[in-house]
């Protein structure tokens, strides 16, 4: 995904390591170091116990796919070269989960349960965690 | 949870016509649907002193519709926000009342969801930047309603075995029930083969399950029980409400429990409680069909089937005009028109008083001969309960019973 016009991300005072971190190859979330959970995406208190203590930790980009679509129109000019493309919600191995594009393959054969890895995109000045089937369904 | 049951009362509707290329601004159809259901309560603009209107950035605000109709306020606020919003502000009509701030409210939306805004994420509002907790998921090419919905549906499909046949009867139902309106814009009446077959926007959905974006403006009257006695219109109770009841996880909802998991989960208690009835009692549903899906998916977590079972509710007859519990007898989003959950409230109004708007030769009389066939009627033989399930974005829903 390259095409002109694609939304950008513009980083806030919560997001800027995040996104920092994409660009250097390391996908990022936090941990709660009062109660231990991981929450994606960055904000400032934990949503679980409203703990202000969180670390950022890298994670192994693997996980599976917990549901997925393909997207046939697209929501704006940007995106009519991509389509059809597929978009899953993935639960990382970490506990955390995350919504990006399955590249790689036929969009419609992505199914639930497929094990993926993170692969990255590069989108304007920003660095986007991506995912590609792990195993087999790659192509 | 406190509840004022049967205090608050629905005395008049109105709308626009239902079209793609209104021609008009916002305000001209605001005024018009306005003054359209203060006629319909038999009020005058001098009898009403609250407004409370809803809009995303896309329509006029009270303070230019209630001079135009000769209306001086005692109380208004315009509300930010689409689906949900409906029920919503009957409760907050009804609370505003309450608190003394005013007597009769005018609730309106007047969108021209078709020529100018359109809901789907396209045209103007697909040109705002996109910034913070957007970036979760915009970036990947998730942006409209559809889209949005999209991973809910395709997992309910997953864990239930739902198939896009069994929800396809909704469209095949609703433009049945649309066949028997003059105003709906999509009186076709389909079929579940021409719902399947119709092309891919999202996967589950194919254009036939998505509604029909639509020019338009609506309104409804909430004034107290003691007022409504003396109206033109049998009243319509307002029995319980439930306004925007939401997931844990507003912003990131996938987040947060199972994604099948809808807001009505959340909502039902609060709204069942206060009208201390169960879904049994209900003879006329309004679901917020925006898409096929919803609607199943509604119906189900308000507890009309069991969990997961859906597909075979909307499939089963139940959901059609002649069955058990006909759903969205207008048409709804669907086929009649998209008005961000108005239409279907409107018309669960005219059920309840018997006086639906169809084919029926001395229709206009209330005499209606209950005969389903191609073109005929489409009023519901004594419907004495209505249920209303509104939604927005899928972890808030809003919902609101009525009985005559």
């Amino acid at each position: 995904m390259t095409a002109e016009g694609k939304p950008v991300p513009v980083p806030t005072a919560e997001t800027r390591h995040y996104w920092t971190a994409c660009r250097e190859g390391v996908l990022s979330y936090q941990h709660c170091l009062a109660c231990s959970r991981p929450q994606f995406y960055p904000r400032t208190l934990c949503v679980g116990c409203g703990g202000a203590r969180l670390e950022w930790r890298a994670s192994r980009g693997l996980g599976t796919v917990h549901a997925v679509t393909v997207v046939y129109r697209p929501p704006t000019a940007a995106f009519r070269p991509e389509v059809p493309y597929a978009v899953a919600l993935v639960d990382l191995d970490e506990g955390f989960r995350m919504m990006a594009n399955v590249v790689g393959g036929a969009p419609e054969t992505v199914a639930i349960g497929d094990r993926v890895r993170l692969v990255w995109e590069q989108r304007g000045d920003a660095v986007l965690p991506q995912f590609t089937r792990a195993e087999g369904g790659g192509r | 949870m406190k509840s004022l049951r049967d205090k608050y009362c629905i005395v008049g509707v109105g709308e626009t016509e239902y079209s793609r290329g209104s021609g008009r601004t916002t305000r001209a159809m605001a005024v018009e649907a306005v003054r359209n259901a203060i006629l319909d309560a038999g009020l005058t603009p001098r009898d009403v002193d609250g407004m409370l209107d809803y809009q995303g950035g896309d329509s006029t605000l009270a303070n230019w519709v209630a001079p135009d109709l000769g209306v001086r306020l005692n109380f208004y606020m315009d509300v930010f926000g689409g689906g949900s919003s409906t029920e919503a502000l009957v409760g907050l009509a009804t609370g505003a009342i309450e608190a003394g701030m005013c007597h009769t409210v005018a609730i309106y939306r007047s969108m021209n969801g078709y020529s100018e805004f359109r809901i789907g994420g396209t045209g103007v509002r697909a040109a705002q930047p996109v910034r913070s907790l957007d970036l979760a998921q915009v970036p990947f090419g998730m942006r409209s309603a559809g889209q949005n919905f999209a991973m809910t549906f395709m997992r309910h499909m997953y864990e239930y075995g739902t198939t896009s046949e069994q929800v396809a009867h909704v469209k095949a139902a609703h433009s049945t029930h649309a066949s028997q309106n003059p105003k709906a814009l999509l009186k076709e009446r389909v079929t579940v083969e021409d719902v399947v077959s119709s092309r891919w926007i999202v996967k589950p959905l194919h254009l036939l399950d998505c509604c029909v974006e639509t020019d338009n403006a609506t309104c409804v009257i909430v004034t107290s029980s003691e007022r409504a006695r003396d109206l033109r219109r049998r009243p319509v109770h307002i029995m319980g409400v439930a306004g925007r009841v939401s997931k844990p996880r507003l912003d990131f909802h996938w987040a947060h429990g199972p994604i099948t998991r809808v807001a009505g989960y959340y909502a039902k208690d609060i709204v069942f409680g206060q009208a201390g009835i169960g879904p049994e009692d209900v003879d006329v549903t309004g679901s917020y069909d925006a898409f096929t899906f919803t609607t199943m998916l509604q119906l189900e977590e308000y507890g009309f089937c069991k969990k997961g079972e859906g597909g075979q509710y909307v499939s089963s007859g139940i959901i059609e005009l002649g069955g058990k519990r006909p759903n969205n007898t207008s048409g709804g989003h669907l086929c009649e028109g998209y008005t961000h959950g108005m239409n279907m409230v409107i018309e669960n109004v005219r059920q309840l008083r018997g006086t639906v708007d169809d084919y029926c030769p001395r229709a206009a009389e209330g005499v209606h001969t209950y005969d389903y066939a191609p073109g005929r009627c489409r009023q519901v033989k004594d419907a004495e309960i209505t249920m209303n399930l509104g939604w927005a974005i899928p972890p808030t829903g809003s919902a609101l019973i009525l009985h005559r």
